[in-house]
């Protein structure tokens, strides 16, 4: 090995001592031959002429052994790419207007990866990270459910002490505590984590220790806290000291014990953890909820994750783990709170559920912004082929420009390898400088991504950086030399097919065909690529429109919101309804306020609570169409403009505990229909007593959207605040009179005024509220927009650059047609059929290509099809426009050709 | 066989070459000469094939060079085998030796001489 790069070492700094080294030492070989026949008794002239022609030629020697040295392909290359720099620079017009092509496109594909990559794609920073799983149990769990990837805590319990297949196993809950530190209150995020967490994920301190089992093993033991390294930094300037002091969580006071390693933010990617606690102080953590506790079955929270043991593979660790979840099932099916909410049929279904074990890096939100973030990789990728398909052309038309040159190379002896390699290194060097300059595009790109899609608190969330790493380096580095090959290859290898004879001769631009034909399919795959991309942004302009037109069903003009929790401030029950009361009253008398509203459940974020219900005619709900419910003030509807069409709304007289309801329309229609609403009864199903519906109805209230926008009409019911069950914490919609902005500050000093021990949530206007949801979409909908605007333009150029050439070629041609009469306008119709027959393919092409594509993408949609006739034929009239004008100006060009100045021109 | 190099057998310049300077370190034509003697003559290589190949093993790090006084008190460079040539060398002895016995066999050469 180390004699290898000696000698590419040598070859490439020390070539001429080399070089005479080698004349030398055949020159002794020619003397020694000679010497040799010398001494056999030839005379010394004979001897040298034998031992010439005995040694053969000596510079094919030397070129043979030059071939031979390390590094000959070395040498050639920086002959070829010293060429191609001189060719280059030669044609700066072209070389520019590639680079500048290449540049945006691979700059483009790199913003993109760069942020589907740290959003979506990058995987824990632990040890090991692709051995670890989530563990989840498929199927309906009969029950109350944090989320899709929970399990209850002593499902969590049974696995973790009876599984084969995982060398560690732990789980986690997310929650939002008060922090309390000197005179700072604040909310932060929290991880409770079981006592094997952070030794299974192989995550160290750079202070102090972890939480082990003796932190973990007794419920309310143990209160202590690990910090996060970017918490410990931020809140308490990096403080070495603090291991052994205390901070007070929810009023609890917990004693840090250590400071995670830097980089760790808990297992959720985009959900930075600050503290890690033991769950064991779930009770402390989560005031007033206690699944650790209770331990019901029916109420699944934790989410729970496995390290593999090595050398096992998922499915097997699947298939190892399913019968353990069976007897679990059956044992649980068996249990009252199971039997009590549930039929026959249910309980079959239930016992069909599966283990799934799903990737460690995973969650809900990457799960969310995964499809839009591949999308728009894919569409950035497409508008990259359609720049090379650009190159491709105009390299195409240089190539035909340099036939002589190739021509002449061939004739001196350069192989068909040596052309191709020639225009293949041109053509990286183009894409290098292009890639150079992308990145810097890139990193501006992606800063401007980033303040749009991912708000300030959010870009620290997913620390997501505009700086490249080692991953999207490499992800560049392969882009430059794809598309190097793509848009460098067909030219290549074309031009290498050059004839020598015809091309040296003078009628050359006469007898070449130039490619034409070639370029003329590569215009039709832009065209349809772009109409493609052009769909692709109708679609997706659309969806926003439609999302934002559908609106929540209510005004959300002067509409603030904000969010308290004061059980996490140590309010027992019975104050925290005085706090609300308090407060309702408090807001009501503040100047410029014009109608308070609370709830205990925020709208168009996603959240719903949801419960199955009884009545007289219709007994549970399966789980996908159990009832969106709230508990409200008397003021809400009217406060959020949200019409009651029969009945009435609450007043402050409804205090009997679910006694009333307010549904909405589609709950009537569902649950009771063809009759009057009004006084019926429902209840809701609780699997811990035996309910009888005894809620009576007292009202119904037009449609309006819960959990987001997209959602289509759900049954929703609604019950008095304060009243009904132990609230725990409300969100605030406060109406004023005049612009909300500048109402903010004064809300949040008349808060602050008015408990300073409860921290306000979330405080902003409900429109920023409802275009932050809309984020991806907005997204989406503005950068396919711009990727369709350039995927189009650059296809018209495409088309524009090959008629132009086109109609060059045949000046000759269309001279004698106009000598013998042809009209202009015979000579536009003649050049404008060619073009339309390009558009035509690319718009064919395009279509079918689009309605398969389309399908993909038909759950990001809002209000329209994938397939909709509006969108495709406003795309395809675009195209057809901006290409046939493209096409027009060389068919222009072509009618005023003068007969008798292109006749001459032969 | 006739001694035209073209017809030599792929891999077998090398090992010839190898062979050649395991005992001594030789310049070119030296080892030209010393192929013509360990085959009876069958083999002559000729400058325009050992060139190129002493350059390629070099390279490879199974020979070494150096500048040295030839017979004719002229300058001539001499290739000496490496720790690694010399293990090739052997490789290459124990592969010859198998494909020569198994070519042998196949042809029943050693038969007929029975």
């Amino acid at each position: 090995m180390i004699s290898r790069l000696r000698a590419v070492w040598n070859n490439m700094f020390h070539r001429r001592q080399l070089d005479r080294d080698l004349d030398e030492e055949l020159q002794a070989y020619v003397e020694l031959v000679a010497a040799g026949t010398l001494r056999a008794g030839m005379d010394p002239e004979d001897a040298q002429i034998h031992a010439r022609r005995q040694t053969g030629g000596i510079d094919q020697i030397v070129q043979n052994v030059r071939d031979v040295r390390m590094g000959v392909w070395l040498d050639r290359l920086v002959q070829d790419v010293r060429f191609g720099i001189r060719t280059l620079a030669k044609n700066p017009t072209f070389s520019l207007v590639a680079v500048g092509t290449l540049a945006l496109g691979i700059g483009a594909n790199t913003a993109m990866f760069s942020l589907l990559d740290q959003v979506v794609l990058k995987l824990l920073p632990v040890s090991r990270p692709e051995q670890l799983v989530i563990v989840r149990e498929t199927g309906n769990h009969y029950g109350n459910s944090y989320g899709p990837n929970t399990i209850s805590w002593p499902m969590f319990e049974d696995l973790r002490d009876n599984n084969q297949v995982f060398s560690g196993m732990f789980c986690r809950f997310p929650a939002s505590v008060t922090i309390g530190y000197g005179d700072q209150v604040g909310q932060i995020s929290a991880e409770l984590v079981s006592s094997a967490y952070f030794q299974t994920l192989g995550v160290r301190t750079v202070l102090g220790r972890t939480i082990g089992h003796d932190d973990d093993s007794v419920p309310d033991s143990k209160p202590v806290v690990v910090l996060s390294y970017s918490f410990w930094q931020s809140y308490f300037n990096a403080d070495r000291n603090i291991v052994g002091r205390t901070i007070a969580l929810n009023r609890q006071v917990m004693t840090v014990i250590g400071v995670a390693q830097p980089g760790f933010d808990g297992a959720e990617i985009g959900n930075p953890a600050k503290v890690f606690v033991p769950i064991m102080m779930k009770t402390e953590m989560t005031p007033h909820s206690d699944g650790l506790k209770d331990r019901r079955r029916r109420l699944s929270w934790v989410t729970a994750y496995g390290r593999l043991k090595p050398g096992l593979t998922v499915e097997q660790a699947q298939a190892s783990l399913q019968p353990l979840l069976h007897g679990i099932l059956e044992m649980e099916a068996q249990q009252p709170e199971f039997t009590r909410s549930t039929t026959a049929a249910d309980r079959q279904v239930f016992l069909r559920n599966r283990v799934e074990l799903l990737p460690g890096s995973d969650n809900g939100l990457r799960e969310y912004m995964r499809t839009p973030l591949w999308l728009l990789l894919a569409l950035t990728g497409a508008v990259l082929l359609l720049a090379c398909a650009n190159l491709a052309n105009l390299s195409l038309a240089r190539a035909t420009a340099r036939e002589k040159e190739f021509a002449v190379r061939m004739a001196i002896g350069a192989g068909r390898a040596r052309i191709v390699r020639q225009l293949l290194v041109e053509s990286l060097l183009l894409s290098a400088c292009g890639t150079v300059v992308g990145l810097a595009l890139a990193f501006f790109a992606d800063r401007i991504l980033l303040r749009i899609y991912l708000p300030a608190d959010a870009v620290t969330e997913f620390q997501v950086s505009p700086i490249p790493d080692g991953r999207v380096l490499a992800f560049a580095v392969g882009l430059t030399l794809l598309t190097s090959l793509v848009f460098g290859l067909l030219p290549a290898v074309r031009s290498s097919r050059t004839e020598i004879t015809p091309s040296l001769g003078d009628r050359s631009s006469a007898l070449s065909t130039g490619g034409i034909s070639l370029r003329r399919i590569l215009v039709s795959i832009q065209m349809s690529l772009s109409l493609l991309l052009l769909i692709g942004a109708g679609l997706f302009v659309r969806t926003l429109r439609n999302l934002e037109n559908a609106g929540p069903g209510f005004s959300t003009d002067h509409l603030l919101t904000f969010t308290t929790t004061p059980t996490r401030s140590g309010y027992s029950y019975e104050e925290t309804k005085s706090y609300y009361q308090r407060m309702n009253v408090n807001l009501q008398a503040m100047p410029g306020v014009e109608s308070v509203a609370l709830s205990t459940m925020p709208i168009l974020r996603g959240f719903a609570w949801q419960n199955a219900i009884l009545g007289k005619e219709f007994e549970g709900t399966p789980i996908e169409q159990q009832p969106y419910l709230s508990q409200v003030s008397p003021d809400y509807f009217t406060a959020l403009g949200i019409p009651v069409i029969a009945g009435r709304a609450f007043t402050p007289q409804d205090v009997a505990p679910t006694d009333y309801a307010v549904v909405n329309e589609s709950f009537a229609k569902e649950y009771f229909p063809g009759r009057n609403p009004i006084g019926q009864r429902f209840g809701l199903v609780d699997d811990m007593r035996t309910v009888t519906p005894n809620t009576e109805v007292i009202g119904v209230i037009a449609d309006r959207k819960y959990r987001d926008l997209r959602e289509t009409p759900h049954a929703q019911a609604y019950f008095p605040y304060l009243e009904g069950g132990d609230i725990r914490g409300m969100t605030v919609y406060v109406r004023t009179r005049t612009d909300p902005r500048g109402f903010e500050d004064a809300l949040r000093e008349r808060l602050r005024q008015f408990d300073p021990h409860v921290p306000v949530v979330g405080l902003e206007t409900v429109n920023e509220q409802i275009g932050f949801s809309l984020r991806t979409e907005r997204l989406v909908a503005s950068l396919s927009a711009v990727f369709g605007g350039v995927a189009t333009l650059l296809a018209v150029i495409g088309l524009y650059g090959v008629m132009a050439y086109a109609v060059l070629r045949r000046t000759r041609e269309i001279g004698i047609r106009i000598a013998l009469g042809a009209l202009r306008s015979n000579v536009i119709a003649m050049v404008m059929r060619e073009v339309l027959l390009l558009i035509a393919f690319g718009l064919a092409a395009g279509v079918v290509l689009a309605l398969v594509l389309a399908n993909l993408i038909r759950s990001q949609l809002y209000g329209l099809g994938a397939h909709d006739p509006l969108t495709f034929m406003g795309a395809a009239i675009v195209l057809v426009f901006a290409a046939g004008f493209a096409g027009f100006i060389p068919a222009l060009r072509a009618s005023g050709v003068d007969p008798t100045t292109a006749l001459r021109q032969e | 066989m006739a001694g035209n190099e073209s017809e030599l057998v792929q891999g077998t310049l090398d090992v010839l070459i190898l062979k050649a300077v395991a005992l001594q370190e030789l310049h070119g034509m030296g080892i030209s000469r010393r192929i013509g003697q360990m085959t009876n003559g069958a083999f002559d290589v000729k400058a325009g094939s050992l060139f190129p190949a002493l350059h390629r093993m070099e390279q490879a790090g199974w020979l070494t060079s150096s500048w040295g006084q030839a017979e004719t008190n002229r300058r001539a460079k001499f290739y000496a085998l490496t720790k690694t040539g010399r293990k090739q060398l052997r490789a290459e002895t124990e592969r010859w030796a198998r494909i020569s016995f198994a070519m042998a066999a196949a042809l029943g050469i050693g038969q007929e001489a029975l």
